[in-house]
Order: C-alpha cells, then sequence, then structure tokens
C-alpha cells in the first residue's frame, strides 16, 4: 500500500500556508460545484495559476536529434547541412529550424549532457518514462503517474493524467503506468482520436435524466450515512461517482473546436500542434500532467528531410504553447519538456540518416521553477561524448520534480517497504532551476 | 558521323576513390578525367579522377553542402544548402562572382545545352534561370506549392533541360512535375507520380520521398521522373526505386520501371543521345546504377553500387560514368563498338 502523503511543495512555510488555504477552498468548491466550474471564479481560478502546478510533455517518439534542434555543430563533418543561429541568450546557439524558439529562449533551459546509455528503443522509453532502469520485482509509476499522485488534487473532476499517442509506430513504448501507485493514477490514453471514448453520456439518456439519477443515487447515499459513522468505503463511492461525473463534463477540454478559431490557427493545422492546444486547455483545467507524443522520429534514412518536417513543426508549436500559457499566466506554473527515449548519432549513414544515440543527447525544460535562457552540460565538438556535465535520467527526474516543488528523495512506501522518488543518492542539477 | 554503340552489359567500376565526406554533385571538364566534386564539408575538390593518386584541391567558399555543380568553357559555377551560386574560373579555381540565389536550400543545377544558362530549384519552391556569363537572373519560374497537402514545407529537388533548351522541368516532393518554356516560363504541362510521395498517417505521421529525378529524351518527347514506389517504413527508405516515363504533351504514361531488385532513390536520371537506354542510379543505405531498354521495356543491366549515389554525369561518348556518393567517388566504364550512324 502506498502511504498517502502529499508533500507537493517547495517547503517554504508561506507557500505552505497558502496551499492549505488553496486546497481547502478548492476542495468545498469542488464538492458544491466540481472542479471545471472553478474556474469560472475568479478568486480560485487565480488561486489556482499560482498554486498548482503542471506538466505538459512533449514526447519526441523515435529519438529526435540533438544536433537539428538543441545541439547543433555546424561545419562539423558530423553537423549535417543545418546552421546554428543565436537565440535570445547571449552567446547561445540552436539549430536554424528553430528560429521561433532562438526567439523565445528565456523561459527554457536546454540540457546538453544527458548519457542514457541505453540505445533501443524499448529500454530508452521505459528509463525515460521512469526515470530510473526498470525492475522486474516492482512496477515503478512513471512519471505522469507521479505527476497525477503528487500534483492532482484529491477529488478533481478533471483527468489527472493524460497522454496522446496517436501513431502507431513505437506506441507500445510509450509507458504510461502508475505502478504501484494503483490504477487511480493510470493514464487516460487517447491513441485513435483526440477525444476520450465512452465518456459521452448515452444517447438515450437526457441530461436531466442524468442529473436527476445522480441525485437520487446521493439522496439514498446521505439517508444511509445519517445516524452512522463515515464509511470510508461510502465516501470513497461517492467521490468516484463525483469524478465521473467530473470526467463525463471535462469531455469539452478535448474538443478544440471550443478554441477561437484565431487560437486554433495559432496552433497550426497538423495533428500535433491540435493535441498541444488541448493540452493547453487541460492544463488550465487544472490537468496536473497531458503527454503529447509526437511520433515517430526515427530518422535511420533521411534524417534532414524528416528533421526539417518535424522540428519545423515541433519549433511552431512548442513556442506557441510557451506564449499562450505565459500570455495566461500558467507558464510560470507549467514546466513543459522536450524529450525523447534518445537522441541520434553524430555519424551520418549512408542514406543520409542517423541512428540511435544514447551517449550524448538533449533535452529542454520550460516555464516552471526552470531557470531560463540557461545550457547545461556540454558535449564534445563532434558531439560524440559528453565533455562537460553528463547526467542521466535520475538527474533528470530529480531535477523536474524539484522544479514543480516536489522531493525528489521522498519516500513512497510499498507495504512497509520504503521506494524513493529517485535513485538513492541522485542529486539535483540547480544549475536548471530559478 | 562516328556514335559508339555503348553495352551497358559491360559496364565494370574502372575506379573506386574513397573519402571521409559525403559527395553530392560531380561534373567533369571536357571530355576528360578531371572533376569537380562538391562535397559535404562545403568544399568543391578538382581532382583527375583516374590519375593513380588523386590530389584533390580545395575550393573554398560555401557555408554548407555543395549539392549542385555544372560547367561551361571556362566557367565552374555551384550551388549549395547555403542558398548561393559560385561562379568559378576552372582554371585558376578562384570565384569570380558569388549570388545570394535562394533563401532556402538549392537542391540540383541544370545547365542549358548551350551553355548559356544554369537552372537552380531550392526549396523556396522557385526556380530561377541565369545567365552563365553574368550570373544576371533571367526569370523566376513559380507554381510548386510552398506545403505539402499535410501542411509540412515542400522541396523542389529536381530540374532538367531539354536538349533543344527550350524547355524545363521541375520536381517535387508531392510528386509533381511541371514542364516550363525557358522563353517565356509558360507552364505547358504538368506530370503527376503521387506515388513517389509516401505521407504515412498512421504508423509515422510524418512524409518521405518526392521526384528525385527528372530528364528529357534526345527528341524531347519523352519526359522521365524518378523517386520511389510508396516507401512502406520510410525509416529507412524501404520501397523499391521508381522511373516512370511520360508523353509530356500527352501526359500519357509510357514506361513504368518499378519491383524490380534495388531499394531507395533514384537521384539521377540520364537519357542515351539516341534512346538506346536510360541509366537510373541511387539508392537507400547502398546504392544502385542500372540501365532500361526503352523499346523492350525491360531493364538492361543492374549493379549494386558501393555507395548510395546522389550524383553522376556521363562523358561525351556515354561510355565512362563519374559517380560520387557517399564517401566514394567511382569510374565506371563500358565497351562500345564504333559505328557509322
Amino acid at each position: 500500500m502506498v502511504k498517502p502523503r502529499r508533500t507537493s511543495f517547495c517547503g517554504s512555510p508561506e507557500h505552505d500556508i497558502n496551499r492549505r488555504r488553496f486546497l481547502g477552498g478548492a476542495t468545498a468548491l469542488a464538492g458544491i460545484s466540481g472542479g471545471l466550474h472553478a474556474l469560472r471564479h475568479p478568486v480560485l481560478a487565480d488561486e489556482l495559476k499560482k498554486q498548482q502546478k503542471r506538466v505538459i510533455l512533449l514526447w519526441l517518439a523515435g529519438g529526435a536529434s540533438q544536433l537539428e534542434t538543441w545541439d547543433p555543430k555546424p561545419g562539423r563533418p558530423t553537423g549535417g547541412p543545418f546552421r546554428s543561429i543565436q537565440t535570445s541568450t547571449a552567446g547561445l546557439q540552436i539549430s536554424e529550424l528553430m528560429p521561433k524558439m532562438a526567439s523565445r529562449l528565456q523561459d527554457t533551459a536546454i540540457i546538453r549532457s544527458l548519457n542514457t546509455r541505453i540505445g533501443d528503443h524499448g529500454g530508452g522509453s521505459i528509463l525515460m518514462h521512469l526515470g530510473r532502469r526498470d525492475e522486474p520485482n516492482l512496477s515503478y509509476p512513471d512519471l505522469g503517474s507521479v505527476m497525477a499522485r503528487e500534483l492532482g488534487q484529491a477529488d478533481s473532476t478533471v483527468p489527472d493524467y493524460v497522454t496522446f499517442y496517436t501513431a502507431t509506430e513505437g506506441r507500445g513504448n510509450a509507458v504510461g503506468r502508475p505502478g504501484f501507485l494503483g490504477a487511480r493514477y493510470a493514464p487516460m490514453f487517447l491513441t485513435t482520436s483526440n477525444k476520450p471514448e465512452d465518456i459521452e453520456r448515452i444517447a438515450n439518456l437526457s441530461e436531466i435524466d442524468h442529473k436527476q439519477r445522480g441525485d437520487l443515487r446521493q439522496l439514498l447515499s446521505d439517508r444511509f450515512t445519517r445516524g452512522r459513522e463515515t464509511s470510508r468505503a461510502l465516501d470513497s463511492h461517492n467521490v468516484a461517482y463525483r469524478r465521473v461525473r467530473g470526467l463525463m463534463a471535462s469531455d469539452t477540454l478535448f474538443d478544440v473546436e471550443q478554441e477561437p478559431q484565431k487560437m486554433r490557427d495559432r496552433y497550426g493545422p497538423t495533428l500535433f500542434g491540435q493535441q498541444c492546444l488541448i493540452a493547453r486547455r487541460l492544463a488550465e483545467a487544472g490537468t496536473p500532467f497531458v503527454k503529447v507524443s509526437r511520433a515517430w522520429w526515427d530518422s535511420h534514412g533521411q534524417n534532414f528531410e524528416t528533421h526539417l518536417e518535424l522540428v519545423t513543426e515541433l519549433d511552431h508549436v512548442m513556442s506557441t504553447l510557451l506564449d499562450d500559457l505565459k500570455e495566461r499566466g500558467l507558464l510560470e506554473s507549467t514546466l513543459v519538456i522536450t524529450m525523447a527515449e534518445f537522441g541520434r548519432t553524430p555519424k551520418i549513414n549512408g542514406s543520409l540518416g542517423r541512428d540511435h544515440f544514447a551517449n550524448a543527447w538533449s533535452a529542454s525544460l520550460s516555464g516552471c521553477g526552470v531557470q531560463g535562457g540557461s545550457v547545461y552540460g556540454k558535449t564534445d565538438e563532434d558531439g560524440q561524448t559528453v565533455a562537460d556535465g553528463e547526467i542521466g535520467a535520475a538527474r533528470m527526474f530529480a531535477t523536474i520534480y524539484k522544479a514543480l516543488g516536489i522531493d525528489p528523495h521522498k519516500d513512497y512506501y510499498v507495504g512497509a517497504r520504503p521506494v524513493p522518488l529517485t535513485d538513492p543518492g541522485t542529486t539535483v542539477v540547480d544549475e536548471l532551476l530559478a | 558521323m562516328m556514335m559508339s554503340q555503348v553495352d551497358p552489359k559491360t559496364l565494370k567500376i574502372e575506379k573506386e576513390i574513397s573519402r571521409s565526406d559525403i559527395l553530392l554533385s560531380v561534373t567533369s571538364v571536357g571530355d576528360s578525367s578531371r572533376v569537380f566534386v562538391g562535397s559535404s564539408d562545403a568544399r568543391i575538390y578538382e581532382l583527375d579522377a583516374m590519375a593513380e593518386k588523386p590530389e584533390p584541391q580545395a575550393m573554398e567558399g560555401h557555408q554548407s553542402y555543395v549539392t549542385g555543380l555544372v560547367q561551361t568553357g571556362e566557367l565552374l559555377i555551384s550551388g549549395s544548402f547555403d542558398g548561393s551560386l559560385i561562379w568559378w574560373n576552372v582554371e585558376t579555381r578562384e570565384q569570380v562572382r558569388s549570388v545570394k540565389a535562394h533563401k532556402k536550400w538549392i537542391r540540383q543545377l541544370a545547365i542549358s545545352p548551350d551553355g548559356k544558362l544554369v537552372a537552380s530549384v531550392a526549396d523556396d519552391m522557385v526556380c530561377r534561370i541565369w545567365k552563365t556569363a553574368n550570373g544576371r537572373l533571367v526569370r523566376e519560374l513559380k507554381g510548386h506549392a510552398e506545403k505539402t497537402p499535410h501542411h509540412f514545407p515542400s522541396m523542389l529537388y529536381a530540374c532538367s533541360f531539354s536538349s533543344d533548351g527550350e524547355l524545363l522541368a521541375t520536381a517535387d516532393k508531392t510528386g509533381q512535375t511541371v514542364v516550363w518554356t525557358v522563353k517565356k516560363g509558360k507552364q505547358l504541362a504538368q506530370i503527376e507520380t503521387p506515388i513517389m510521395y509516401t505521407w504515412d498517417p498512421k504508423q509515422r505521421i510524418h512524409s518521405i520521398g518526392g521526384v528525385r529525378s527528372v530528364a528529357f529524351s534526345a527528341d524531347n518527347s519523352l519526359l522521365a521522373v524518378g523517386g520511389t514506389g510508396t516507401i512502406n517504413n520510410i525509416d529507412h527508405l524501404e520501397a523499391l526505386s521508381r522511373v516512370e516515363i511520360f508523353d509530356w504533351e500527352s501526359g500519357e504514361q509510357t514506361h513504368e520501371f518499378a519491383g524490380d531488385t534495388y531499394k531507395g532513390l533514384v537521384e539521377q536520371l540520364v537519357f542515351h543521345p539516341e534512346n538506346q537506354w536510360l541509366l537510373a542510379a541511387g539508392g537507400d543505405h547502398n546504392g544502385f546504377i542500372k540501365f532500361y531498354d526503352l523499346n523492350e521495356k525491360k531493364i538492361i543491366k543492374q549493379d549494386k553500387a558501393p555507395m548510395h549515389i546522389h550524383d553522376l554525369v556521363v562523358n561525351e561518348a556515354y561510355d565512362t560514368i563519374y559517380a560520387v556518393g557517399h564517401g566514394k567517388l567511382v569510374v565506371w566504364k563500358m565497351q562500345s563498338e564504333a559505328s557509322e550512324v
């Protein structure tokens, strides 16, 4: 069993007090009208924005090339044909394929020194979802489930963990598992549609009938509990019903048609753009973790053609997402991550492709808790090895946790066994944090 | 007039020069074995391909991959992913002029048969025609869509003049080939080979392919376009090479060469001046070179190449091929029999 402790705050007394006040208020209101409706309350909506941390993970499935994104090596034999361009941070250059991100790097930290060693899709994906190697005797939760556990509200009526993976290639590697945290923290996994299936009210049941049935159920529950001691089972039952009702109401969050055309145009017409717009809608409504998987980057052949297409899209959609979050006052409480299972080989193969490469690759962190405009780590002049600041998945995850105010060294309990959130001895990369 | 009857069945590698870079373009000087090659290191190298120990001479000026080289008289003209065209003196290897020709990657150059015009195609989806003598822009040919049907940037890969210099064909990623008049820049025909553009909407959600090569037959009645068939695994260019030939005026497809042994893109196409054969070359991780009999509509000869071939040039007698690609320059020779024609 998991010992129920929620310590998702940075530790400052002021934050703690505000958080308690907020949680109390939010819980009370949620009990009345549901978390979605809480957004209509201006004071609470502001509190949500200030206090609630969220994560949007842009999962670049198949392995994006660090040389065509965050760590270009122009002029080197491994560099490929793309040039580097100056960013908004003095002395920091990224690939010319990312001009929009280059002009907005003030909220983004780049990690150029990941050495995760696992160069196969399956193993690399597990590592970069769990932040540690898998164990046969213990099922660890993935990043999304941990975030659902740490950042989600106990009686939230919006989904805690939503993951999009529409492409079929590599979908099986896109680990979304609550592990020992339990099914409560499992993802809502969207594959064939941008909208969740089977949460719509059945067609022959009217909204009024549906509500009246819920009211009747609540009346009977209240009558049953009257004069009795509090029943944990019934409480749980009631929470579950409220949650289902809330999830059904959250159906509209997945509908980009609810957004003005101008906003949809900003994100662009591609599937990835639409899904990132939905991710913003979910984050704004209080969903703590959304993963948008953009597959498939596995460019063994024609790497430069593939990256011309996919990085151009990433640059546009990611920069739009960051702008949108910032304009809504959400970026300081939302961490946007780009990562994959690995990067790609510096060596260009005979088909103008790049192969799997986990020894020296890049990721990015933007927004919440991040030292914007920074770069951590360095690769050698050809990008073959990490020359400075080598980190693995564990330190990256520890840094993500701390950026969100989560103690990376906290323990969960599986039975009596303490299971630390990150492997013992893992340190945070403080240089990446504000 | 004596014209050699070259037999592709006698094709064999005469010389193979290994290099550490990727060679993307090649042109030869007259009928000699003196060649210029364009490199991934942004340099051009001049070398005698048949010398026992070739000593490449580097020419610096570009900032990225050198993807196009043409030569006329004393001039060499190069095009690059840096978007510029550079004119060079062939003898001194010095720059004559540099022109910022395109905003995006230059994919290929073609020179008119009389050597007076050079065409450049680039990912800005414009073909520009320049005077070789002075670098003056003569004409812009606009008509290829900037975006693919799936909202991603398109690419303008290939161009070729007709043998009389009156026509120019340009070809893009989505499988569109356009025939233009050189004098007026008027579109005369549009040929579609949609199978050469693979959009994978389900497994990988991106695209690959395109028409990578285009060539007119000697009498200009036929237009050949090269690429691949539908790519099953777009990670690996996993598709059989493909050539389609059209009577471009009627739009009727006259030949289809698909489903043979070798996989990958057809990067280059060359018609024999008497339509004896059509040469196609390219590759995936590996390379291929093959000859099609246009009358019999069958393959005369096909061989595995030592590398993915990006470019080639055939000598005046059509019995020697200088091909460049990944880490290699290869010279193929064919035996010929002189005959009166």
